[in-house]
């Protein structure tokens, strides 16, 4: 029946309307400015130059390392961590843990807070310089490595694994606690130890939501705007941060460089992300 | 003994993820705490007399916030629930594409979304108005609703609607009787999700709202920005206690209609 083959389109209708009308838009609208046409102040030309101008600065380049590697370093901690803590909790699980309750109190807690968080405690004037000072460790506030506003991006790394622990956490827990125990049992039975148990049973079986997870945390991590511009040092910014900047000038013609960043920052998400999946992809294909 | 060490570790653990709130509560009664002092010198509720003084006009912004992104709450569910249905049920061409068209904004840096579309907001009006803004909190919201809903609709399947229909219900009848009570406890977690997404949106109400547009996120990020710990804590403590208790409210208020609905059916 023709009505039962539309269905479905007409079902998606309204989602799609705000998805082509905002979303798909919005990008098509951005990578149109990127060529340097902006017909709101009259440019109307395509060029390339905007392009060639933002890739060959090196300003640029130090920003994208920047947002890359604080996106990376802060992602595999936070899988590594996260999965640990969903394991923990499982072996160690009680009749009614509170522990299950109090784990997943930061993802309540928005980036704003969570940049908070690290101010309060990392900073050269905040609690842990104050532990340390206390214990005679250090004896100036300036004897604490700057965390915060730091060229390592710590600040920001922090912030990010504060949040992103727990998110995996609890995206690995819900698949652990739904695997049978019986696989588990019988494997024991057989003689293998609980290392073997947790590599050949459980992590194949959480894989699946151990990439979805870290495909949304790295690909937040890269692109998000708060964190890096709360606790980021002066420079290099990170790639949101200086889109940000060029977006702000008053002069309206310096908006092609915003979205050309803009443009980058969104291509190399989608690539890592489609490298990443061909990656896993291969890895599974060999280990059978 | 290696019981005892994976609890250890488990311990410490939680403990990383529950020391920094601990310092920000001590840190939003700290009237007073210079260095190097280990204790606040001057613990008191000027923080807080200050947010709730009728001259910061907080509680309105409060208000107005929970107002803002329930709105967004609802509208992300009402057209996600069909859309969740088409993909978790249904098998069409093209149905891949829609997919990853629906879930692509939580892999796309909303930054880019969001500067893009301005020009747009502001000739159509949009800019600096709550619709505006509910308009573009919509992009990251819809992902999480669509995904949490999607597999709750891939798990019950069709079957329970067709068997009413056979009975003679009609399509509002079953919506209402059948899908709805089956889809429930999943709907909840999205809207929960939905909501903590809007709720802690800073950059997305700070551009297309311009300003104009005060919610929490944006009138406390300033506070936070210039370091004011006291104050910025304050403001943290009053975010998250309010998220929580919308969170707890919501599941609260749908789970005793769900059970009473269910009840009639017993």
């Amino acid at each position: 029946m023709i009505k039962d083959k539309i269905k479905p389109y007409i079902l998606l209708l309204p989602i799609m309307t705000i998805i082509f009308g905002i979303f798909a838009s919005g990008l098509i609208m951005g990578f149109m400015q990127s060529l340097g046409r902006f017909e709101a102040i009259g440019m109307t030309e395509f060029t390339l130059r905007y392009y060639k101008e933002v890739l060959i600065d090196k300003g640029f380049l130090s920003s994208f390392g920047f947002s890359f590697y604080i996106s990376i370093v802060s992602s595999v901690i936070a899988v590594v961590v996260g999965v640990i803590l969903a394991y923990l909790l499982l072996i160690n699980k009680h009749k009614k843990g509170i522990e299950e309750i109090i784990y997943r109190i930061p993802i309540i807690v928005p980036h704003t807070v969570a940049s908070l968080l690290v101010f309060n405690i990392l900073a050269q004037s905040g609690v842990l310089p104050r532990i340390l000072n206390f214990l005679g460790i250090i004896n100036e506030q300036s004897q604490f490595p700057a965390l915060v506003f730091d060229k390592n991006g710590w600040g920001i790394i922090f912030s990010y694994i504060w949040k992103e622990i727990p998110f995996i956490a609890m995206v690995v827990y819900t698949v652990l606690k739904n695997i049978n125990d019986k696989l588990r049992d019988v494997a024991l039975n057989l003689g293998s130890d609980k290392k073997q148990v947790f590599f050949h049973i459980l992590l194949p079986l959480m894989m699946p939501s151990i990439i979805s997870s870290f495909i949304i945390v790295f690909a937040f991590s890269f692109g998000a705007f708060e964190a890096p511009y709360l606790l980021g040092p002066t420079s290099p910014k990170a790639l949101p941060v200086k889109a940000f900047i060029e977006y702000n000038n008053p002069d309206l013609t310096n908006r092609p460089y915003a979205m050309v960043i803009n443009m980058i920052l969104t291509f190399f998400s989608v690539m890592f992300i489609l490298i990443y999946y061909k990656v896993f992809n291969l890895i599974n294909r060999y280990s059978r | 003994m290696n019981f005892k060490i994976s609890k250890i570790i488990l311990y410490l653990l939680l403990f990383f993820l529950l020391v920094p709130l601990f310092v920000l509560v001590i840190w939003s009664f700290s009237n007073s705490w210079p260095w190097p002092n280990m204790l606040p010198k001057d613990l008191g509720i000027r923080a807080y007399k200050h947010i709730f003084s009728f001259r910061t006009g907080t509680l309105g912004v409060l208000i107005y916030s929970i107002i803002l992104s329930a709105t967004v709450t609802l509208i992300t569910i009402i057209i996600s629930i069909p859309a969740s249905k088409a993909l978790g049920v249904y098998d069409f061409p093209l149905k891949k594409l829609f997919k990853i068209l629906v879930l692509a904004p939580i892999i796309v840096p909303p930054v880019a979304v969001a500067m893009g579309i301005h020009v747009s907001f502001i000739k159509m009006g949009l800019a600096n108005t709550f619709l505006g803004v509910v308009l573009v909190h919509l992009i990251p919201c819809i992902p999480y609703g669509v995904r949490i809903i999607t597999s709750v609709f891939e798990g019950i399947g069709e079957k329970m609607e067709i068997q009413a229909k056979v009975l003679g219900a009609s399509s509002l009848q079953t919506f209402f009787h059948i899908t709805l009570p089956m889809i429930t406890p999943g709907v909840i977690s999205a809207a929960s999700m939905v909501f903590i997404v809007s709720f802690s949106q800073y950059f997305l109400t700070f551009l297309i709202g311009g300003g104009k547009v005060k919610t929490l996120s944006l009138v406390m990020f300033p506070y936070i920005q210039s370091g004011d710990r006291m104050m910025a804590s304050a403001y943290s403590i009053v975010f998250s206690l309010t998220t929580l208790m919308i969170l707890l409210i919501m599941e609260k208020s749908i789970k005793k209609k769900y059970k009473r609905e269910t009840d009639l059916f017993v």
